[in-house]
Formats: C-alpha cells, structure tokens, sequence
C-alpha cells in the first residue's frame, strides 16, 4: 500500500479504491471501512474477556449463537483507552472470518470518488499506515480508510489465516 | 432416499422410444435381470418384441422375434435352465446388436460409456453419482456384516441373500451411471456369491477371505469414483486386476476354489429345498400371502375385481389375530425397503445448524422465562405461555438431538471384520460376542471412537488373548471370547471390550513402572496400577509383550478418549482377562460442564474431567520453598494450581482455605486447581472460540451461558501444563 514514491493523487494506486465506505469515529478521527466487509452494525454486548491475548482483543461475544472476537480498535492502533468512549460494534468478515471491532460511534456510508482519495502521506515511523488504503477527503473532511484486512490479520493481532484453516479442516471432518 | 432418482428398474420404460434407448433399456435390464423375475421376464420380451420390430435389419429382427418368442414360453411357465438359456441368447443378441448401433453411429460420437474404463462418463449426473456412492457403501457395508456372519453360520441363508443383492445392486446401478469397471467387479463377486448361494462352493476359508476382499476393493472402486469427481483421475486401486482375476478364476470353479466341504454335501436334499424357498424373492410374500389369507371372500363379495391386499383386511374386518400375523409376516419381508422409504440423506452441515440454531432457541426461550416481566404477579398468563413454549422448545431440541444419533452398528461391524482378520493373523481362536449394536451415539462421536477402539481390540488379541495351546494348557477353552458390548448409563454411552485372555499383571507392571521412575509406593489400588499403562513412554520404550502385552499406544488411546470427553477404565484378574470400559458423553455438541466463579469471571470446567471438589482444611496445606503450594488429599499430595494467576483475573481469592480446589489431572499427576466457587452444573453447547483465538492457552472452548453470555471453557490439561513452565522460568529466576 505504501507506494515508495508519491504519485500524483489522480493516478495513485490509492484511487483504485472508490467507492462506499462505512464511516466511524474513534475520538474525534473519522475512519472508514470499505462497505462490502461490513456484516452488521450492533450495540454493545456483553463481552467475556479472553486471558492470554493480546490487550487489544477485548474478549469474545455471543452474536446470535455464533461466538466471534471482539478487536479493541482504539488499543489496536495505541490510542488511549477512554471509559464508555464506545457505543457500537462493526461485524467485519475478514477473509471468510466473522470479526467484531468496537467504534465510537458510526457515522454514515458515504460514496468517495476516485479523485477523493490520495495515498496516505509518509509521518515517518511515528505512525504506521500501512493499515490505510489511503485518505479521502470529502467536503472539506478528511476520512481514514482502513485495509481492514491487514488491520485484522496482521500476525500481532491473530493468525486468523491458520485460524480459519484449522476450523475449515475441522468442519470437513463432520 | 432415492424417491426422486430414476430407479434403475424403473418399469415405466417408454413405448415410443428409438431403437437406441430400447436397446439401452434392455441391455440394463438384462445385466439386473434375475432368473425367475417374471415380471422382469415380461418386460424384457416385450422390449426385444418392440426392436424386432423398430430394427431395419432383416436377420436381426428375425433373431430379436426369437428370443422374444422363447422367453414368452419361459413367462408363461418354463424353468429356470430354461429361463436362463432365453436369456443368454438375448443377451448376445442385445449385445450384437449394441455393437452395430455403435458401428453406425457417427464416427465423432464418443465411445460407448460401457466401453471406457479409464473416465467418468461425460454425461454423468454428478448427483445421482454421489448418491449412488452412498447408497452402495450402505450396500457394502451390510454385505461386509452379512459375511461376517455368514463365516460363523455358513447356514444363514438370509446372509447369503443379502450380500448377493448387495452386490447385485452396485452391478445393476453402476451399469445404469456408466461405470464399468465397478459393474463389472460387482458382477464378478455376484458371481461367486451365487455360486455360494447354489451351494455350489462353501463359505469357508478362501471363498469367504475373497468375498471379504471384494467388498473392499469395490469400496476402493467407489473412492476412485468419488476422487474422480473431483476432478482426479479415475484410478484403478491396488490389486484390483488380480483380486478380479481371482474371482473370474472362481467363477470357473478354479483351483482357489475349496471342494465344498463334507458337511455342505451332507446337507444334500435340504439344501436344495432351502434355496428353492430363497428363490422365492420378497416380492412374492403378497402373493402367497393372499393365498393363505383365511377370508378372501369377503373382500369379492364387497368389491367385483379381487381386492389388493392392502384394502381385503381393511374392508371385510378379519379377526384381529390374523390381521397381526399378516402385519408381521409382510414387515420381515419388506422391512429393508421399509425403512428406506421412510428415510430421508440430510447433509450432515445442515443437521448441525439445525441443532444449533435449535440450541440457541433453547437459550433464548430461558432468557424470557427468566424475565423478571413473566413472573409479574399480574402477568399469569404471559408465565404461562412461555412455559408452554418452553415445554415445546425443550421438545424440540431432543428431537433435534435425536437425528443426529446413529447406532454403534458400523462401528462394531468393522471390528468384527478386524477381529476376523487379525484371528487369522496371529493364529488365534478367538469368538466375537457383541451386545448392544442398537445403541445409539452422537455420529460425529462414531467417527471419532472408532480408532482408539480398533486399538484396544487390536491389543486384546494381539496380547490379551493367549495362543490356543496356552489357553489349553490354563485350562480354558481353545477358543477365545472377546465381548464388545455398549450401552448407556447415566447419561453416557459405555463401550466394554472384555476378553478372556491372561489379563495383567499387576507385579510386573508395578515393577516396570518402579524401574522408569513413575512410581516409588507399593501401597496402589489394582486400578491405580492398572492406570500406569496408559502412562506415555510406559509401554512403548522397550518390548512388552511379556507384561501382558497391553500398552502399545495405549496413551494415545487415553488421549483420543479424554479428547472426546470420556474416560477409559480397566480391570483385570490375573488369568481371567481384562476388561477395558470406554465411558463417552452421548454427544459432543453438549458437555457436562461445571460452571465455576473466579473473581468476577465464570468459566467452564467439563464434569467429566472433575474427580473431586473439596474445601481444604488449613492444615492440609503446605508449601515448598516457600511458594509452590500443596495440598494432602488422602496421603496425596498435589500441587495447588491458582487459575486465577494462570488467567489473569483481578480479585479473586488466593487462600485454597478460603476457595474450593478441584482435583483434576491423571492418577499419577493429579492437580488442585483453586477457584472462587462452585456455581453449579449445566448443560452446555460447545462451540469454537472462534477463528483466531483459536489457540489460546488454557481455554478448550466456549460455551453460551444461560445469560447469553460466552462462558470460556477451560482445557484443564493445559492449565496444568501452562502451571509447570509458569513455574520454571520463575523458580531459576529467584
């Protein structure tokens, strides 16, 4: 994602992501999530905790039946953890896995031009975008967009790829 | 199971049809046809009276007319040899005839699919073929079971009848999808069984070891069948063309082939009469039922055309005691055909949503009944009804649970068939009882078990069982008795395997079990001795044999059982045998679990992994070195697990004295986890954890609690293990 040299905004790999995006607040930073990986949208549920993970896996909840992680996303990308920040949960299915991330609050699915979106600029090591398919701005608003995908299966958050393979192996036995 | 699939024999072959599909047709009834089939009889003679008369070519039609004048004669009251001829002629013709069309078929058009080994046909319906593959491993596997007895009673007619029809049906509808090479296989097997069945050779020895060889080479044939709709290529299994050769070779009463033994010739004239009376197919059971029906005149004087069978009883009120006769005497005969109809194939991934789905209305429905709203005083009626719908949704979900069940049938007849072989093997007599087939167990359990128990048989007669000359000289029979029962007790499924062979020895096992450091008392119960053999490394690190023999992988067996969440016992007398009992949960979608509170946490442990809970006294506990803890239990002492340490959770009480310890672990490992408090024990639906914490440490599962909530399930053998390298790193580090 992170192209070595800067090209022009119009013609950058980052233009190849148009279109709809989820949009949600962590503080006051608008992210946005590419609309074909969202599942559902839910309130927060109770979630148990997991010991022996990482902090930023906030537990497992019960989604009608079906037990799915809960990812911390603030904790995932080092921001201060806030009390009762959070209001809502994104169901997410990253690479045929259901997955859950906690958000401030979700704001609306908005449309993002190829001319909208730029790559995302270089902070240097102070910020990792590696997990962004680039920045769109949009009405004079700057919105995250996330590659949820790497956000989410990155080997520091969970190896979901042999995580799914093990359980694919384990329904074929049935 | 096969309703909407065109059977087939399907009878409403078409009026109408080109030559082709008329040869087509009759070429598949032929190779099913059976000697004696009249109504079969009949529609082949029509069939060959109808190309007669659609062929072009003059001798041909005049040839087709023949034989379809011949078996006219047979249909209308000739013998079987008769019979038999008519149809060898028909079949040549047919198959003369199969060829010419062929011939003038255009060039392009692809070979014969009868004629190619080597691909599936193109034209394959690759639904009906799965469909076929199922049904002929049903068929295989009750011919496999039905040789099996057969080898214990070659009298067993019935046995016989059903391994020939399994045979012959796999022939008649691999003929029907195109697949040759199993047709053909089939048809060579049929063979020998019925040359069986004609008491032309006897089930013994050879025969039988061939029969038994062709069932699994045709369960090869429809694996390379399936393989090869996968996409690979239709292979050929190993040993296939000398297994074939070997059966052609019987067929032609080869040299492999036994003299029928004295006892088979002896039997002489009521042989003869007995397979007279096999030969009367089920279908005939109406007939001469009716025949033998006390009270068929009432049923024409009600209605002119004599009535079915099905509407005589019904109409002219026979006394109630012969309805019941002809009840049962029409269930023997069609019981098999019965119960297939009766049957519907559900995908087994459809069957497990149901059930969860099932076991998620089961939580919802208690979350309303425990709303505070419908026990209000004046919502009477509201707590009414959802007491009824719980009623209901309980219902539901044992039902549920039900279809999933299937008995232990298979599993013992697969090792009844390694029984067999291994007796054959090593040379021993041994006798195989099974008891409680009938019992039924969760099927993705049946895939599971069957391993380790095809591992305790295989050590009962590898070494439990002794050779027939020591058992001779110890006094017992020559022949061994092996008992597999099963049955269900106290909410489990039990699975005994007992043999009557030299059982263990406890001395020597105590000894060997001193020499590699396990052991250091002599003050251990005969089970606690018993145990070691299923300690890792006991049995394998050096020969055995001499200590019983039992232990060969035995901790694997162990291991395979408390996986499922079951448990393994033994007991043995020395010289009397060995009794191995496997004791597993009837489902694994459902465990036992003990819900138990640390700090403001809940977690799962499954009953079946508790020997005890206890609140220790205070002088029942020590520590070591200052920090590892242990606690004296009836002059054992174990080491204290804190799970909450382990877990990390805040709060939670760390003075065993103060919290309950649960005694878990092996018998020569035992370990006392500390917890909050007992909750109490419920009925869980396990499931995963989900995708990517799929393996974290010291929590086996997840579980929803009758809040809603996700329980975590606790794997009690990793926390003890977590517990020993937790405690390393930090003893070198002090």
């Amino acid at each position: 994602m992170t192209a070595p040299a800067p090209a022009p905004a119009t013609t950058s790999p980052a233009a190849a992501h148009a279109g709809k995006y989820l949009t949600f607040f962590l503080d006051a930073e608008a992210y946005g999530v590419e609309i074909l990986k969202v599942q559902e949208i839910i309130g927060l549920l109770p979630i148990t905790r997991v010991p022996r993970t990482p902090s930023f896996v906030r537990g497992v909840i019960n989604l009608r039946g079906k037990v799915i992680p809960i990812i911390d996303l603030r904790g995932k990308f080092g921001m201060e953890p806030v009390a009762g920040a959070e209001s809502c949960m994104i169901v997410v299915e990253v690479q045929g896995v259901q997955l859950g991330v906690t958000v401030d609050r979700v704001s609306e699915v908005a449309a993002f031009t190829a001319d909208e979106i730029v790559e995302p600029p270089s902070f240097g090591t102070e910020v990792d975008t590696g997990y962004l398919l680039g920045i769109a701005r949009s009405a004079g608003k700057v919105t995250l967009l996330l590659d949820i995908d790497h956000v989410l299966t990155t080997a520091e958050v969970l190896d979901i790829k042999a995580a799914a393979l093990t359980e694919g192996e384990s329904s074929d036995q049935r | 199971m096969s309703s909407s699939q065109p059977g087939p024999s399907d009878p409403s072959a078409p009026s109408a049809a080109a030559p082709a599909d008329v040869l087509d047709d009759v070429a598949m009834l032929l190779v099913q046809l059976e000697p004696g089939d009249t109504a079969e009889l009949e529609q082949v003679r029509q069939s060959l009276a109808r190309l007669a008369r659609a062929t072009e070519d003059f001798d041909a039609a005049v040839a087709l007319g023949g034989a379809a004048t011949q078996l006219a004669t047979v249909v209308s009251g000739g013998d079987e040899a008769q019979a038999a001829a008519a149809l060898a002629r028909a079949n040549h013709l047919v198959e003369s005839a199969m060829a010419r069309l062929d011939a003038t078929r255009p060039a392009a058009a692809a070979p014969a699919p009868a004629a190619s080994g080597e691909t599936l046909p193109d034209d394959v319906d690759a639904d009906l073929l799965r469909d076929f593959i199922v049904e002929s491993r049903d068929c295989i596997a009750a011919s496999e079971a039905a040789l099996l007895a057969l080898e214990s009673d070659p009298d067993d007619v019935e046995a016989v009848n059903t391994v020939f029809r399994g045979f012959h049906t796999i022939k008649g509808t691999a003929a029907f999808m195109g697949l040759s090479r199993v047709s053909e296989f089939a048809h060579h097997a049929e063979s020998l069984l019925s040359r069986v069945r004609d008491r032309e050779v006897a089930f013994a020895g050879h025969v039988a070891d061939v029969a038994l060889r062709a069932t699994d080479m045709i369960g090869g044939l429809l694996a390379a069948v399936e393989a090869a709709l996968g996409g690979a290529p239709l292979d050929t299994p190993d040993g296939y063309q000398e297994l074939l050769d070997e059966l052609v070779a019987m067929e032609h009463g080869g040299a492999g082939v036994g003299a029928p033994g004295p006892a088979t010739r002896d039997r002489g004239p009521a042989a003869a009469g007995r397979t007279a009376a096999r030969g009367a197919p089920p279908e005939h059971h109406d007939a001469a039922e009716l025949a033998d029906d006390p009270h068929p005149a009432p049923a024409a004087v009600i209605g002119p055309p004599p009535a079915s069978p099905a509407t005589a009883p019904a109409r002219s009120g026979p006394p109630d005691g012969v309805d019941r006769r002809r009840g049962t005497d029409r269930r023997q005969g069609t019981d098999r055909r019965h119960d297939a109809e009766l049957s519907v194939r559900v995908r087994t991934d459809r069957l497990d949503r149901l059930i969860d789905v099932v076991g998620e209305l089961v939580i919802a429905q208690s979350m309303i009944a425990q709303d505070p709203a419908a026990h209000a005083a004046q919502n009477q009626i509201l707590a009414s009804k959802v007491s009824h719908a719980g009623k209901l949704v309980r219902d539901l979900q044992e039902l549920a649970m039900s279809m999933r069940m299937v008995p232990m049938k298979p599993t013992f007849q697969k090792l009844a068939r390694l029984v067999r072989d291994l007796a054959q093997t090593t040379g021993k007599q041994v006798e195989l009882v099974t008891d409680g087939e009938e019992t039924e167990i969760d099927r993705n359990m049946v895939d599971v078990i069957g391993d380790p128990l095809v591992h305790m048989v295989r050590n009962a007669l590898d070494h439990g069982l002794e050779s027939p000359a020591d058992r001779v000289a110890a006094g017992k029979p020559a022949t061994g008795t092996l008992r597999l029962s099963a049955y269900h007790a106290g909410g489990n499924v039990v699975v005994d395997l007992q043999d009557d062979g030299r059982g263990l020895d406890r001395a020597k096992i105590l000894a060997k079990a001193r020499a590699k450091g396990l052991v250091f008392t002599d003050k251990l119960s005969d089970g606690e001795v018993f145990d070691l053999i299923f300690a890792p490394g006991f049995s394998t690190a050096d020969q055995i044999s001499d200590i019983s023999g039992r232990g060969v992988g035995m901790d694997v067996v162990k291991r395979n059982v408390e996986s499922l969440r079951g448990r393994i016992e033994i007991s043995s007398a020395a010289g009397q045998g060995t009794t191995f009992s496997v004791r597993l949960p009837l489902t694994l979608a459902v465990t036992d679990g003990m819900l138990v509170r640390v700090g403001a946490e809940r977690y799962v442990v499954p009953t079946a992994l508790i020997h005890m809970s206890f609140r220790p006294e205070r002088g029942a506990l020590s520590t070591v070195n200052g920090r590892g803890e242990m606690v004296l239990l009836r002059e054992e002492l174990m080491p204290v697990v804190h799970v909450h340490r382990l877990l990390g959770v805040p709060d939670a009480v760390a003075d065993p004295a103060a919290g309950i310890l649960m005694v878990v672990g092996d018998q020569e490992k035992r370990t006392a986890l500390l917890v909050d408090e007992l909750l109490g024990q419920h009925q869980l639906v396990v499931k995963s954890l989900g995708a990517g914490l799929a393996a974290v440490p010291g929590i086996s599962g997840a579980a929803i609690l009758g809040d809603g909530r996700v329980g975590l399930i606790l794997d009690v053998a990793g926390l003890v293990a977590l517990a020993r390298t937790r405690d390393e790193p930090a003893r070198s580090a002090a």
